[in-house]
């Protein structure tokens, strides 16, 4: 193990026309990003059929373009148009689109850009510090820890939507709903699927989000009119571009926050990048010193998701490569692609493959750097689009996006979906309900139902003896009740400071 | 002048498989449905035999992964599509079949399917954590309290094997399903989470050859790995027939020449050195069965289980 390889791996991808799979790969790659509907997974699951013909080595080039790139594409389209163009990307149009409101753009995308590659190389690193302990890293983490990381992901939806906490818990139980429909995972029983087999395996999320996110947010715009940026032509020159990149390393602990709760998020299987985003992002308004700028264009954050949805992708190969579990919907494309070139996952593949394995690191490295560059050298263009007219930019997506969705299965429930979502979306955003947290609980509800169903199967009925007697599960479940204390507490010693204050005075 | 073009309709009909064949396969695709998604057993086996296919057809054999509702989703795809032989597909037995005898909507007729050939039949194996006390299956059910096995679902062909194997041995078993692949219930024997797991042997191969994973049985009439004993030389012989079989069939009312020959063809592949040595590679167990043969198989294992039907309703509560 160990740095020879990489560096060796290193050597190997300037040689030949390698640099050209890495290339393709990312322009693939941010391209699917920036499109709503379409992300990383619909991306890797098109390319499989290319890379039959390819070299092991060269695919692995291919495929770590695509994964690297695919998040800070769907930043540009969170920021610029509140549409996430990929799912990790949703907790970024928090505060990355009031900065474009404010004409900010600028300094939100090259914030997200510099983020992007400091996580990416974060995550990486940190993969690479870990992955001798692979091992003890996936047994440590059982349907307990499972359980409880969902409820502390769950529990993190009060922080996000401050001050309209009553509209938050109400999107979240709608999303917690909408996780029960489908065979249930234990007994196989269908629930709620209303005679549909499409419904058999519940709601998909990519249909979902897209609705939810994108067709909705084409259809406010389309009513609204105009264009996105508020302030016209004086706001048409791009500025703080540098000023944004450098603030990822003035918020270099929102930056550090963000990478390794990406990191960690992305090596428990069945989490993903977008509740790894979602949490650093409220982790770190909670804990800032003035948490009611979040969400209202506060840069810090754009870094901390942009962080963690790159470093994640360093997380997730841990379960991926040493066990075989895919650690996101991306990774499970992924491990078809080593099937594919004979590669089996599994506690030999660091031995049998270690070439692949430090190709596909370096590309993700370099493509997280690379795609954050190239996506530099657009801002200037890529921002006008906020300056553009919605009635050319809200059929586009629109099209796109649905057909994204349908690409993905080639499911036409897929698209009605979507568009059932769409309205959904519409509503929520006419009343102010936050989507994002109907999306988490939607995602967390599945994992936080089945384990706790393991858990009470394991345990043989005593849930919370076993969980006590785990030392990460007591871990979590601090963490989560840290959640919940820590505004009190801040609020009590707020309070106390005034007290003291006016004390002092005579 | 209707007449004479129905009379026409049914000449064409009748000699249309003839032509079928003659004609078959021109330059079009065939698809070759899998069930699941990419990266599984069925995956990997259907995308070893599509380029071999494509090799002897002589045209373009397309895998679609149509996964989806516990691999019934595939099914009804092929069971929609035209019985011309541009379409087959591959099934889970006899996880459809007992779907079927305990009356689970799988959406279409298994009795209706063209069977055309089985292909492989994984052997199931029992095994623990290397470091577990447990060194024999007497021991593993002399545990005082029911055995903890782990599994993907109820509706597993794994887990149905394991309801009936542990019935006909006569020790009470507490399956704990919900584990999201087979990787994460082996995982799940490492971390000590249930004392016991029984799978294909080909998909516990890299556990035991790393160490992690001990074998105390295999459910063969014949001994599969030097030193473990068989589930028939432990004096349980009705459990060694379980196995996982990956069969192919088509759509209903194919005609009986397109049959025999992506039957024959089959059978070509199956014998031949380069797909045995990847089956040997892989620890695949090959049991290549022609078209009526795999036919007999199906209705034997449709009476099999129905036989068990009751217990597995039972077990799923």
């Amino acid at each position: 193990m160990g740095l020879d390889a990489l560096f060796g791996a290193f050597a190997m991808i300037f040689a030949g026309g390698s640099l050209l799979y890495l290339l393709s790969g990312m322009m693939v790659g941010l391209l699917f990003g920036i499109i709503p509907g379409l992300g990383g997974t619909t991306a890797l699951a098109l390319l499989i059929p290319v890379t039959y013909a390819l070299d092991p080595l060269d695919a692995m080039y291919l495929a770590g373009g695509v994964m690297g790139a695919v998040s800070f594409g769907g930043s540009v389209t969170a920021i610029l148009l509140n549409t996430p163009g990929t799912a990790p990307s949703a907790a970024t149009v928090f505060d990355g689109y009031p900065m474009a409101l404010q004409g900010r753009a600028g300094q939100a995308i090259g914030a997200a850009a510099s983020s992007s590659a400091l996580g990416g190389i974060i995550g990486i690193f940190t993969l690479l510090l870990f992955m001798p302990f692979a091992r003890q890293v996936v047994l440590s983490f059982g349907p307990s820890e499972f359980f409880l990381l969902a409820v502390l992901g769950l529990s993190a939806i009060a922080i996000s939507v401050r001050g309209k906490l009553l509209r938050g818990l109400i999107a979240g139980l709608l999303g917690l709903l909408l996780a029960f429909v489908g065979a249930d995972a234990i007994t196989g029983d269908l629930r709620y699927t209303g005679g549909f087999d499409y419904l058999w395996d519940g709601i998909p999320l990519v249909p979902t989000l897209t609705g939810l996110f994108a067709i909705s947010q084409m259809i406010e715009l389309a009513l609204k009119g105009g264009t996105v940026a508020e302030k016209s032509s004086a706001n048409m020159k791009i500025t703080g571009v540098w000023e944004g990149i450098w603030s990822s390393f003035k918020h270099w602990d929102a930056l550090l926050r963000g990478s390794l709760i990406g990191t960690l998020i992305g090596a428990v299987p069945g989490l993903g990048g977008t509740v790894a985003a979602f949490l650093s992002y409220s982790s770190t308004a909670q804990s800032d010193k003035d948490p009611d700028s979040f969400g209202k264009g506060n840069i810090r954050g754009v870094i901390a998701p942009e962080a963690a949805n790159n470093a994640k992708d360093g997380g997730s190969l841990i379960p991926t490569v040493a066990f075989g579990i895919p650690g996101s919907a991306e990774m499970a494309i992924f491990l078809a692609i080593l099937v594919l070139h004979g590669i089996s996952p599994g506690p030999a593949i660091l031995i049998e493959n270690e070439r692949e394995i430090y190709g596909l690191i370096v590309a993700l490295t370099l493509s997280t750097v690379f795609a954050s560059v190239i996506g530099l050298m657009f801002t200037r263009w890529m921002v006008k689009i906020t300056h553009v007219n919605v009635s050319i930019i809200v059929p586009l997506v629109i099209a796109i996006s649905l057909t994204g969705v349908y690409v993905l299965e080639g499911r036409m429930a897929d698209v009605v979906l979507t568009m059932v979502m769409g309205l959904v979306g519409y509503i929520m955003i006419r009343f102010d309900y936050p989507r994002l947290t109907l999306i988490i609980a939607l995602v967390l509800g599945e994992t936080a139902e089945r384990s706790f169903h393991m858990v009470n199967l394991i345990s043989d009925g005593n849930p919370v003896g076993f969980m006590v007697a785990r030392p990460i599960s007591v871990i979590l479940i601090l963490c989560t009740i840290g959640t919940f204390l820590l505004p009190l507490l801040r609020r009590k010693m707020a309070k106390r400071r005034v007290a003291r204050s006016l004390v002092a005075k005579p | 002048m209707t007449a004479l073009l129905k009379a026409g309709l049914i000449a064409l009909a009748t000699t249309a498989p003839g032509a079928a064949l003659a004609e078959w396969p021109v330059d079009k695709p065939i698809t070759f449905v899998i069930p699941y998604g990419p990266g599984g057993g069925f995956d990997t086996i259907v995308r070893v035999l599509a380029p071999e296919l494509e090799a002897r057809l002589g045209t373009t054999v397309t895998p679609e992964n149509i996964p989806g509702a516990s691999g019934t989703r595939g099914g009804q795809a092929v069971a929609r599509a035209e019985p011309d032989g541009y379409t087959i597909g591959i099934y889970n037995i006899p996880g459809l079949t007992v779907s079927q005898a305990t009356e689970t909507d799988i959406g279409f007729e298994l009795g209706d399917v063209t069977w055309i050939a089985n292909i492989a039949s994984d052997r199931y194996a029992l095994a623990v954590a290397k470091d577990s006390p447990i060194t024999t299956v007497a021991e593993l059910c002399a545990l005082d309290r029911p055995i903890r096995l782990s599994d993907t679902g109820v509706d597993s062909t794994s887990s149905i094997t394991a309801v009936i194997s542990f019935s006909i041995i006569g020790c009470e078993i507490q399956n704990i399903t919900g584990y999201s692949g087979s990787n994460e219930t082996m995982i799940a024997v490492m971390r000590g989470e249930v004392d016991a797991t029984l799978k294909p042997l080909n998909s516990m191969q890299g556990y035991l050859e790393s160490g992690d994973l001990r074998l105390l049985a295999t459910l063969s009439e014949e001994p599969l790995v030097e030193g473990i004993p068989t589930t028939t030389e432990l004096g349980y012989p009705e459990i060694s027939s379980f196995g996982l079989n990956r069969v192919v069939g088509g759509p209903p009312g194919m005609p009986e020449d397109l049959v025999k020959k992506l039957s024959d063809t089959f059978m070509e592949i199956t014998a031949s050195p380069k797909f045995v040595e990847w089956a040997a590679s892989t620890d695949t167990g090959l049991l290549p069965l022609d078209a009526p043969a795999t036919e007999a198989l199906m209705l034997e294992l449709a009476k099999f289980y129905e036989k068990y039907a009751p217990l597995l309703l039972q077990t799923k509560g």
